[in-house]
């Protein structure tokens, strides 16, 4: 079943054809790869989906939603969430304020619950508080509760971004180059975590530029160059696809 | 032990603050406190009433990092639309001459419609364009204050506003000083106790996720615009009500009650004490107006300075005050540096 539909996604920044006519399909249950070099289009067709940036043209469809023009927010309410490039802490929150800031349906994010006190804020609070704990339990970050996130580490920080997106219990996550800049220790350790939530069902669309890293874990690739899809496929077909080379891995 | 962790909740003392400083109003007591603490109570009201605008500059500012260079613009506009809709024969003004719960009510409304203007158009643009456009709505305000004279009476302002306190305590002096004081300090403890309790709770969260990183906030579900909104409106609110209460205080509504002076000074105040820190601002906002009051003593002991260069002088010293502050202690004086973002 099509989790997330695009179909014909358009974005040029003045005279800059950044994304053309880009269509792609993510399965549910999928960990779909999106590789391609520098200034292919990536992180635009990633902020074109998740609305941080409007579209020109092209359909999104999530859960058999169209969700071209909804907000951020909205999508991620639906259980649309992404990361980003350069990992983005809320560096002067803790880390559990980082962790129970997404707490969906909190009452005591409504004024007069937060002033009330209102037993039914106090009681989200503690079942989101619980969450987080297992969340950072499970990504080793219990030690850094207290600690502001300015304080994290790179790696540190690219697991509490993880453990921080699956507060929103996403049934799509989308990872923009989540092994950017980590060590092959932490690599290893964020693909076991992507393997593990993948088997609980979470369906994933991971931006990597290195092809390496992507070709174990995915199920499929979608090739992205100069802003069109070049290809699309499994892994062992995409090395073996001739335009691939010559475009992409020959350079 | 930090006042936060004191048994005492600030909303709850306001609420029963107000309700004894209304009964002591309507009661027999009477209070007449030494002639030579006069000019601290008028101080106190003063500060009472800029801590009503600081409360709300510090939600907007130190909890959501929204740039407001006008408050000021709030508080005019609530003092002179409750003055306008007060004042009996103003004088060369417009005076409505409706009972001052009207005022008061309408002042705060018409702060809050201008808040709510304000905020519709520009929190979505970036957020220097906020701090020029209150900057600019202020000077707007204090323009048409002084030229649109048929209504506000220009630079001599609106006389024969009703005196609500005065008028229960029987008239003038130290009674009516006191009972000023007490009321004006049940509301601010009141607004500070409801704020802080806002800023202190998950609501509070989101508001400090907002000032880190507004795109990652909405990113994880939050609807960042009308958060900004809301607590733009805020506030404008209080601002507006804390504007009326002076004019209900003064009798009388005029320029000089509403210059950029007060921006500056609530400004100063929540940057010395540490924008974020809710009690923390009022303690800032405390020695900046203890220090304008111990200046005022000192020049009255020095006559070879004549005022207008001593105000100059002091001027000079809270903008030296000021820079020392930013520079050894970014985070003010009770501001938390980890919260704020900055290296001390």
């Amino acid at each position: 079943m099509t989790l997330l539909a695009v179909e014909g996604l358009r974005r040029s920044f003045g005279s800059l054809v950044a994304v053309d006519s880009v269509s792609f399909e993510v399965e549910r249950g999928e960990v779909v790869g999106m590789i391609g070099p520098n200034g292919a289009g990536k992180t635009t067709t990633f902020n074109c989906v998740s609305g941080v940036l409007p579209s020109d043209a092209g359909t999104v469809t999530f859960e058999g939603a169209d969700v071209t023009e909804a907000p951020p927010y909205d999508l991620a309410r639906r259980g649309l969430v992404r990361t980003f490039q350069q990992t983005r802490e809320l560096e002067t929150l803790t880390v559990t304020d980082n962790m129970l800031l997404p707490t969906p349906d909190h009452p005591g994010e409504r004024a007069w619950h937060a002033v009330g006190r209102t037993a039914a804020s106090e009681q989200r609070e503690q079942e989101a508080r619980e969450r987080a704990m297992d969340l950072l339990g499970t990504f080793d970050l219990r030690g850094m509760v207290e600690e502001y996130a300015a304080s994290l580490s790179g790696g540190q920080r690219k697991l509490l971004e993880l453990a921080r997106a699956l507060m929103l219990d996403p049934s799509l996550l989308l990872l923009d180059e989540p092994f950017a800049g980590v060590n092959p220790t932490l690599t290893a350790e964020i693909v076991e975590h992507i393997e593990a939530l993948n088997a609980d069902g979470l369906t994933l669309l991971i931006i990597e530029h290195e092809l390496e890293t992507l070709t174990d874990l995915v199920d499929r690739l979608i090739v992205l160059a100069d802003g069109r899809v070049l290809a699309t496929g499994t892994p062992e077909a995409i090395m073996e696809n001739e335009e691939v080379i010559d475009a992409y891995l020959g350079g | 032990m930090k006042f936060e962790d004191l048994p005492v909740d600030a909303t709850r003392a306001g609420a029963v603050l107000l309700v004894l400083a209304v009964a002591f109003l309507f009661s027999p007591l009477f209070v007449r406190p030494p002639a030579a603490t006069l000019v601290l109570f008028e101080v106190g009201v003063l500060f009472l009433l800029y801590a009503l605008v600081l409360v709300g500059l510090n939600l907007q500012f130190g909890h959501t990092g929204l740039v407001n260079f006008g408050p000021v613009a709030f508080f005019a506009v609530g003092g002179y639309v409750a003055a306008i809709v007060t004042a009996n024969d103003p004088y060369g003004a417009v005076g409505l001459g409706l009972p001052w719960p009207v005022g008061l009510a309408a002042g705060v409304v018409v702060a809050v419609v201008l808040g709510a203007l304000i905020g519709a158009s520009t929190l979505r643009l970036r957020d220097d364009f906020l701090a020029i456009v209150t900057l600019a709505v202020a000077e707007i305000v204090h323009g048409l204050i002084v030229t649109v004279r048929d209504v506000t009476g220009g630079s001599n302002g609106l006389q024969n506003v009703p005196r609500p306190i005065a008028a229960t305590t029987g008239g003038g002096g130290a009674g009516e000083l006191f009972a000023t004081v007490l009321v004006f300090g049940a509301l601010a403890v009141l607004f500070y106790g409801l704020f802080h309790r806002l800023s202190a709770s998950p609501y509070g969260r989101v508001l400090r996720a907002i000032r880190a990183d507004e795109q990652v906030t909405e990113t994880l579900g939050k609807r960042v615009f009308r958060y900004k909104f809301v607590v733009f409106v805020y506030g404008a609110a209080v601002a507006g009500l804390a504007g009326a209460l002076l004019v209900f205080y003064n009798g009388a509504a005029a320029p000089g009650f509403f210059t950029i002076n007060v921006t500056v000074i609530v400004w100063i105040g929540m940057l010395i004490g540490g924008a974020g820190n809710d009690r923390g601002v009022l303690g800032g906002l405390a020695i900046i107006m203890g220090f304008q009051l111990a200046t005022r003593f000192l020049n009255e002991q020095l006559p070879v300075i004549t005022p207008d260069q001593f105000a100059s002088v002091r001027l000079m010293l809270i903008g030296l005050l000021l820079m020392v502050i930013i520079k050894y202690r970014p985070e003010g004086i009770w501001g938390d540096a980890d919260e704020l973002g900055v290296e001390s």
